[in-house]
């Protein structure tokens, strides 16, 4: 689009009715929750119904308008006598009764197709458990029957892979997912791949996912769920087959303690010591050697923390929220052409990219940065347990050592 | 309890003997000035200027929390309020202008006019009416009272569960909003069986159902909706209570518990709830158009019609508040199409205003303008409507900005540019003066611009992926170019202060012609309904003779002759309101009985937020409540509907009963 045309365009869109403006938000660039720009099979199908629904409404609202307005200034009161007393008109309100009711089964035939093909979920390529709890997503990939992850064979032994934040599914692949909360209800919406279904305790709900191209595609919970739900984010990553293939088995390396000595050493005790009882990273062991496993059941209401074992593979943290990657970095990976996206974001967060900023600020003090339920004063209606994170009162020392731990975590 | 006696011979009995005194030393309030009139009145009309009065009070409490909301809004990475307060300021912005403005501010017009249009005295059970609006007004204080005492309900107004249980929401917030809602509740409830039997056992002689008011049509539609639909709220609001306060488990998932019953509880009330919201200023236009175009409604018997399905279909959309819930593709499906079939009646009621319209004789006064506005802007609510009807369409923008643009169109550009119109149209039946048109111009203007440029570009806001209920946005998600998230959300804040002086207009414009004005004329709008018929403000006994009615529009007819001859008409005014008026009290009814005050309904409303307290608080206060509700049943099942003439000060000889014709004013 030339920057002429484009001018143009907003000129006429200025003044152009409500419905027209809504029609042409298709338009917009750059608005990564834009739902009128679909970048998948299931998002598109929605897009087609919804485009002719939106035109038709629309029409329906100029015709009204524009009867009103010729009403209004055909019918004025200019000394004209006593209209007559006429009480109505078989033909004509029978007549829109007809209008509306056949303009509606047009809509309808076509909308109740699309509610049955958009939870068909059988012959799924790559099944992924999604779990909302305050504030954050949990992805979990089961191995299925063949020993696969996602439709994919692991090069090194297979294992479930326990992420957050980031769900990183293989492009074209119809994936589904089965999603469920550990506390109140959550959404999950990634409007360019799919509109949202709500994430229910108790419940199982299942929802497809297709990405046309790799690329990353922003999403936000959807249902209300509390203090924090502002900053309840997700993110989809779709990778092609042989960065998916890559991805997993990064994602199944084995631990790797820092080098003896290093900051980072320091570091990991100081993790094992101040984190762990929540956090997972799996392969951690403690002075014994004995694999620690986190226990956030008894600290944390919603029983779950997100995992860390790749932390740096992913570029978000605290609930997709805050960018590990510096500005620039960012921009380069969710700007990147989509051949080229899969190896800038298999490259995780390195030394130069990690925004350590914020990931200081959230160390020194999460519940300042996000707000969140857990002041020890006033945890008498959870059993003492948090709902979020904790101010753990690290020291400075504490959170260089743990940041940079934490950046070789991929 | 009967109001009306129609002239009697001296020699009737009362067909029931009443005890004639109960209060010992107390005398029973017979005010009828001052500001004891007010507090034990039992007057439909007292009681429907309370109303008014304090909805529009809560009105702007509800304004001004959208201010706040909008304020915090208006940029990215807002810092006026905290995440917890501007929970809280949602909730109660949605709970004060559903509950505590439109409800009450249709009560208001429905306990004022139902009677008058209708030709009726009062309404059936009075002194249950003042028990209603006392039971509103305690419920309304004791739910705001939450703001000092440790925080206001944050759950959202849909309060869904499992967030609404203690470990969420620790502080008492939501036991407050519960518990009062449940008082409001009360009100709602009684004042729907209230209005369903005055209208169906009150009308005037010759009052067919199809000769009907259409205002008085809508408000019995809403309060059969009121009657089916409060129950179940009240139902849902007590598993709430005992959730919170009594240990239950009905939300709680690890018992065994489906958050989902909830959402299923809360929207079979909740949308019918919409149409309460809706059909009464739908019910006010319909009455200001026709009168404004010196036209009958067209196709009244649709109107009612259409209303009536509403109503009725209004109770099979339910789940359409629930598509991303996971119902399954069955039920999503059923619903979506229940729901495009409830707006082809909704259309009817557009088409039927616009033919109104047609071929009148259009005056502009402001009524008439918010009458039109109401069309324009209900329309783009209910397009809207329709796009999220197409259930997949909806899982994009369920819980959008989007949606909060289609209610808000429905809801401010349908019921409160309806009311806006009913209170310039009305306000010189209820005050004796007419509004300023010039100050209620810019009122107008100003309200219209003032919406549009809130709620237009929540449209946009919400297509482009803007959750609701955030406290706050941020720069990374808001793209840029003409659909900028940020560039929109501060017009929207601009326009909600627009919006906010345009509200603000409307009070000095009271303020001013109060002031300025003489008396209104008698039939300022040449007007078509019953309620014209008598003084401005109406005699407290309304009527001084029981009108007859003959025609769907009597009082126009009244007015005017139709002297076409051969299909031909030719309409000539044959009398003037005055003369009516006059006609009226040369032949005034010789006897007229209205009840008098008591001191009972307040009291007994006063018991029940005790009680609340009692839930929240210390459970020794829930008997101490109870106790002042049970003494006052027995109190009120006690007292004569008149009072003795001992209770007059001095007492009079011919009793209090029987009323003197007042002058206007």
């Amino acid at each position: 689009m030339t920057e002429t045309r484009s001018t143009a365009r907003r000129i006429g869109l200025t003044v152009a009715a409500l419905g027209a403006a809504i029609v042409l938000s298709s338009c917009a660039t750059d608005a990564p929750q834009d739902t009128w720009q679909p970048e998948g099979q299931y998002a598109q199908e929605i897009h087609d119904l919804q485009w002719w629904v939106f035109a038709i409404a629309g029409a329906v609202g100029v015709i009204v308008f524009a009867v009103v307005i010729f009403v209004v200034f055909k019918f004025r009161d200019r000394g004209q006598p006593i209209p007559e007393q006429s009480h109505g008109n078989a033909l004509i309100e029978c007549s829109f009764i007809a209008l509306p009711a056949v303009l509606l089964a047009v809509i309808a035939i076509p909308t109740v197709g699309l509610v049955i093909d958009l939870n068909d979920t059988d012959d799924a390529d790559c099944v992924i458990n999604v779990t909302g709890q305050q504030w954050w997503w949990e992805y979990d990939y089961p191995i299925d029957a063949n020993g696969d992850i996602c439709g994919f064979t692991p090069s090194v032994e297979a294992a479930p892979i326990v992420t957050s934040g980031q769900m990183v599914i293989p492009t074209q692949a119809k994936v589904v997912i089965r999603g469920t909360s550990r506390d109140v209800i959550h959404s999950f919406w990634v409007p360019k791949l799919n509109g949202k279904r709500d994430m229910v305790p108790g419940r199982v709900h299942t929802w497809n996912f297709q990405a046309t191209q790799p690329g990353i595609f922003a999403g936000q919970c959807a249902e209300f769920c509390g203090l924090s739900h502002a900053n309840m984010r997700m993110e989809i990553v779709a990778l092609d087959d042989a960065d998916f293939q890559a991805w997993i088995d990064n994602q199944l390396e084995p631990y790797e303690s820092p080098e003896e000595g290093t900051l980072a050493a320091a570091g990991e005790a100081t993790f094992a010591a101040q984190c762990a009882r929540c956090h997972q990273i799996d392969g951690l062991t403690d002075t014994e050697g004995e694999l620690i496993i986190a226990q956030p059941e008894n600290f944390v209401w919603s029983g779950a923390a997100p995992n860390l074992t790749n932390l740096m593979t992913r570029n978000t943290f605290a609930g997709a929220t805050w960018d590990l990657l510096t500005p620039a970095c960012r921009d380069d990976v969710w700007e990147a052409d989509p051949d080229e996206f899969g190896a800038k974001y298999l490259e995780g967060v390195t030394a130069d990219c990690l925004n350590e900023v914020e990931l200081k600020e959230w160390l020194r003090d999460a519940p300042a940065m996000k707000p969140m339920y857990a002041d020890p004063e006033l945890l008498e209606a959870t059993d003492d347990k948090t709902r979020g994170m904790p101010n753990l009162n690290l020291s400075e020392d504490q959170i260089n050592e743990l940041v940079a731990y934490l950046l070789e975590r991929k | 309890m009967a109001l009306i006696e129609r002239p009697a011979p001296d020699t009737l009995t009362p067909a029931v003997a009443t005890p004639e005194s109960t209060y010992g030393a107390f005398r029973r309030p017979v005010h009828s000035t001052g500001w004891k009139s007010w507090l034990f009145t039992i007057d439909h009309k007292k009681l429907g200027i309370m109303y008014g009065a304090s909805a529009l009070f809560f009105f702007l409490v509800g304004g001004l929390e959208a201010l706040l909301i909008r304020a915090q809004l208006a940029g990215p990475d807002g810092t006026i309020l905290s995440a917890d307060k501007y929970n809280q300021m949602f909730t109660m912005h949605a709970t004060t202008m559903v509950f505590l403005f439109v409800m009450p501010m249709a009560a208001a017009f429905a306990n004022y006019f139902v009677p008058l249009q209708i030709g009726a005295r009062d309404v059936a059970f009075p002194r249950i009416n003042a028990f209603g609006f006392w039971c509103f007004i305690f419920g309304a204080i004791f739910i705001n009272t939450s703001w000092i005492l440790g925080g206001a309900a944050d759950g959202g107004w849909f309060m869904y569960a499992p967030n609404s249980s203690v470990p969420f929401s620790p502080t008492n917030g939501i036991d407050f909003w519960g518990l009062g809602l449940q008082i409001t509740g009360i009100a709602s409830l009684t004042g729907a069986i209230n209005l369903i039997v005055t209208v169906i056992n009150m009308r005037a002689p010759g009052m067919t159902l199809m000769k009907m008011p259409i205002f008085t049509w809508m408000i019995l539609v809403v309060q059969f909706l009121l009657l089916f639909a409060i129950p179940v709220i009240t139902v849902a609001l007590f598993l709430l209570m005992f959730q919170r306060s009594f240990d239950a488990t009905f939300f709680s998932v690890e018992a065994g518990a489906d958050p989902l019953l909830w959402q299923h509880l809360f929207w079979i009330f909740g949308h019918p709830e919409v149409y309460i919201l809706i059909l009464p200023s739908f019910g006010i236009v319909s009455e200001v158009l026709p009168v404004f175009s010196k036209k009958p409604l067209f196709g009244y018997p649709l109107v009612v019609f259409s209303g009536v399905a509403i109503g009725f279909v209004g109770w099979g959309v339910w789940a359409h508040h629930m598509f991303a819930s996971g119902l399954g593709p069955i039920s999503v499906a059923v619903f979506s199409v229940t729901t495009m079939a409830i707006a082809i009646p909704t259309g009817v009621k557009i088409v039927n205003w616009t033919m109104t319209l047609w071929g009148g004789k259009l005056r502009f006064t402001v009524a008439m303008m918010f009458a039109i506005g109401l069309i324009v802007q209900f329309t783009i609510g209910g397009l809207s409507g329709v796009t999220h009807a197409v259930a997949p369409s909806d899982t994009q923008q369920t819980d959008t900005y989007y949606i909060v643009a289609h209610f808000h169109y429905v809801l401010f550009g349908g019921a409160i540019l309806g009311i806006f119109s009913g209170l310039y149209y009305w306000w010189p039946k209820m005050f004796g003066k007419v509004l300023d048109e010039n100050w209620g111009k810019w009122n107008f203007w100003l309200m219209i611009i003032g919406m549009n440029l809130t709620f237009g570009p929540m449209h946009v806001i919400g297509l482009q992926g803007q959750p609701r209920r955030m406290y706050v946005w941020t720069e990374a998600r808001a793209g840029s170019g003409f659909f900028d998230l940020g560039f929109w959300n501060l017009v929207s804040s601009i326009g909600s202060f627009i919006l906010g002086v345009g509200v603000l207009l409307f009070f000095i414009n009271v303020f001013l012609s109060h002031r300025r004005h003489g008396p209104a004329p008698l039939d300022p709008w040449d007007a078509r309904s019953l309620e014209w018929l008598t003084t401005n403000p109406p005699k407290e006994h309304n009527f001084d003779r029981t009108p007859v009615v003959g025609h769907l529009d009597e009082f126009f007819h009244r007015k005017y002759e139709d002297r076409g001859v051969d299909g031909h008409h030719e309409f000539h005014q044959v009398a003037t309101a005055e003369e009516l008026m006059a006609e009226e009290e040369a032949n005034a009814d010789s006897h007229i009985h209205l009840p008098s005050p008591s001191y009972w309904p307040i009291l007994l409303a006063f018991g029940l937020p005790v009680m609340a307290y009692g839930v929240i608080y210390n459970i020794l206060l829930i008997p101490a409540g109870a106790a002042i509700v049970l003494m006052s049943m027995f109190g009120w099942s006690l007292e004569p509907h008149t009072a003795s003439d001992a209770d007059y000060d001095p007492p009079t000889p011919e009793g209090g009963a029987e009323l003197e014709v007042a002058t206007n004013g």
